[in-house]
């Protein structure tokens, strides 16, 4: 895998800009992966992908080909999709008080979705569900249980993607397990 | 309750696959006697295998042609290098 990944790098650098769709073809599964459980929607996951790429494609004179292509792909995916995430923060919060009303807030007009009745869970999407459940959680242990659980990642290419010490990649995935367990125990 | 948190460095060292043989019989003595924390173990394996089950999603058919679609201009000399790239 390396070995090919190394030759159609090689190609892409000599100027075939063709030879670059099948860098596209052998790791667009897992980028789109990574994008779409980390933003939760089709539409923008199918943008941060894109975009991935293309900065991949811009910025491959600066890949040291003795690393791997997984982990620089990956790296790049997950910081657009974490700046995708910070600029849709949402622009008011729940606790504010609604407009023409008293002591009313939006937080009091949702649903209480701590724990949701049990028949409602029976008819959600089983898939629907555990994605929504890794959108709760916060971007730096999302990004991290994404990395460990869906992508089946080891602690040290996760700290690679990351950037991050492996102490602190196992700390993100320790308080991510422990968000997730007391969100989903009651099932 | 009381000893959960002082097990909880272990239980996730146990999850992690870091735990010496010995540290794991420690856990496992302890799990015997304890219900909350072999609750919570179980609470934790629940939640990694509901993750887990998170099916794989393939990127759209378009994909490929959508990316190669959207390439920035193609550099042809060196000179030019620093034009296109950011």
């Amino acid at each position: 895998m390396e070995a090919i990944v190394k030759r159609i790098i090689l190609e892409v650098k000599n100027g075939d800009e063709q030879a670059f769709a099948e860098l596209v073809e052998l790791y667009k599964d897992k980028v789109y992966q990574v994008a779409y459980r980390m933003v939760g929607n089709a539409h923008e996951a199918q943008d941060v992908a894109q975009e991935a790429f293309l900065r991949a494609y811009t910025n491959l004179d600066s890949f040291d080909s003795n690393r791997k292509f997984s982990t620089w792909i990956f790296r790049i995916a997950t910081n657009v999709a974490i700046d995708r995430l910070r600029k849709k923060k949402p622009d008011f919060h729940l606790q504010d008080q609604v407009k023409g009303s008293e002591n009313l807030t939006y937080e009091s007009q949702l649903a209480a979705d701590q724990a949701l009745p049990e028949d409602q869970i029976v008819t959600m999407e089983m898939q629907e569900w555990v994605q929504d459940e890794i959108n709760q959680l916060p971007v730096k242990y999302r990004t991290a249980i994404i990395l460990k659980y869906i992508e089946d990642l080891s602690l040290k290419e996760i700290s690679d993607i990351l950037d991050l010490p492996i102490s602190t990649v196992k700390t993100r995935i320790h308080r991510g397990r422990e968000a997730l367990r007391k969100r989903m125990r009651h099932l | 309750m009381k000893c959960e948190k002082s097990y909880e460095h272990l239980i996730h060292k146990y999850l992690d696959g870091d735990t010496s043989s010995e540290e794991r019989k420690r856990l496992e003595a302890h799990l015997n006697e304890c219900p909350h924390c072999l609750g919570h173990v179980r609470e934790l394996k629940k939640a990694i295998a509901f993750v887990q089950s998170a099916s794989h999603i393939e990127a759209p058919a378009n994909f490929t042609n959508q990316v190669m679609a959207n390439l920035p201009q193609k550099k042809s000399t060196s000179k030019t290098k620093s034009k296109w790239k950011r």
